[in-house]
């Protein structure tokens, strides 16, 4: 099973897991961490590493979701890059973190990144070009 | 070349650079003097990935950055300028890099540091070199992002030794 870390500006990630949980019921092998201004990068890292080691005991690879390319969740995150055993992901949204629960047994880590940021990305709809459809 | 902002942030390029602090000083580019980054390949195409087109971005090794700022590609831009710690901040004035004014965003240096505001913790080494920046003649202020009060960094450091 792939385990999950979202590492977002806020409390966005615990939210957004406290959200999933209201859809689909308790979740396994994820972990949030909440960046504040007063993080330094050394205490965010350590906190990262931590959030690694605890969604990814089953040795499956772990997903790193992040709210905004750029910003320092994201930026953290990617120092800890490393093919087939820890994907970055960003502009995290939330059919992608549903997605995620409902995709995380049986799948490859970089066929299930892949998939997740399609996901995400066709998640974003406007509702009036329905109508002009 | 005009500086509208020279920043020491250790965290360089991040949310609070592009979302608020380029819109808010209308910089159009971006110059990040950092010999470590400079060196490194894969942090600079991120930083490259992260800066959206409109804004041009330059990393250069503080040696190289005096040469940078006075290049003719520089000749119109609004630089938003980033140190990643003041030992760098100053180390840049001292190789030609000249800024009037300094603002203090996130300094969380490793060392034992005393916290003075919620995104500044400094070492005596950096007040040290804040000093020196000082005696340059550069203005020294901290705010963390534009809706933030900017502050003399005077006023930090007047409880220096305390935390806060």
């Amino acid at each position: 099973m792939v385990g999950l870390v979202i590492a977002t500006h806020g409390k966005l990630g615990e939210e957004l897991l406290n959200a999933v949980e209201m859809i689909i019921g308790p979740v396994r092998n994820a972990r949030s961490i909440a960046v504040s201004r007063e993080s330094s990068l050394e205490d965010i890292r350590r906190e990262m590493q931590g959030a690694i080691q605890a969604a990814g005991t089953e040795n499956q690879g772990v997903i790193i979701m992040t709210d905004m390319f750029g910003g320092t969740p994201a930026n953290v995150g990617l120092t800890f890059l490393e093919p087939d055993k820890i994907e970055v992901l960003t502009g995290i949204n939330l059919p992608m973190v549903l997605k995620f629960f409902n995709s995380q047994e049986g799948i490859a880590l970089d066929e299930l990144a892949g998939i997740l940021k399609t996901y995400g990305q066709q998640s974003i709809s406007l509702a009036s070009e329905y109508l002009r459809r | 070349m005009s500086i509208v902002l020279a920043r020491v942030d250790s965290r360089l390029v991040h949310g609070q650079v592009l979302e608020a602090w380029v819109p808010s000083v209308k910089a159009d580019c971006i110059v990040v003097a950092n010999d470590a980054v400079a060196d490194n390949d894969f942090q600079r195409s991120i930083l490259q990935a992260a800066v959206p087109s409109s804004i041009k971005l330059v990393i250069g090794s503080l040696e190289d950055t005096a040469e940078i700022l006075n290049s003719a590609q520089m000749l119109k831009k609004r630089v938003l300028l980033l140190f990643i710690d003041a030992t760098d901040a100053l180390r840049a004035q001292k190789m030609g890099v000249t800024y009037s004014k300094l603002n203090l965003g996130n300094m969380h240096s490793g060392e034992a540091t005393n916290r003075y505001s919620c995104t500044i913790a400094l070492a005596s080494r950096d007040i040290e070199n804040l000093r020196e920046i000082e005696e340059r003649g550069v203005t020294i202020v901290a705010q963390c992002v534009p809706s933030d009060r900017e502050q003399g960094w005077h006023k930090l450091i007047r409880f220096e030794g305390q935390r806060q």
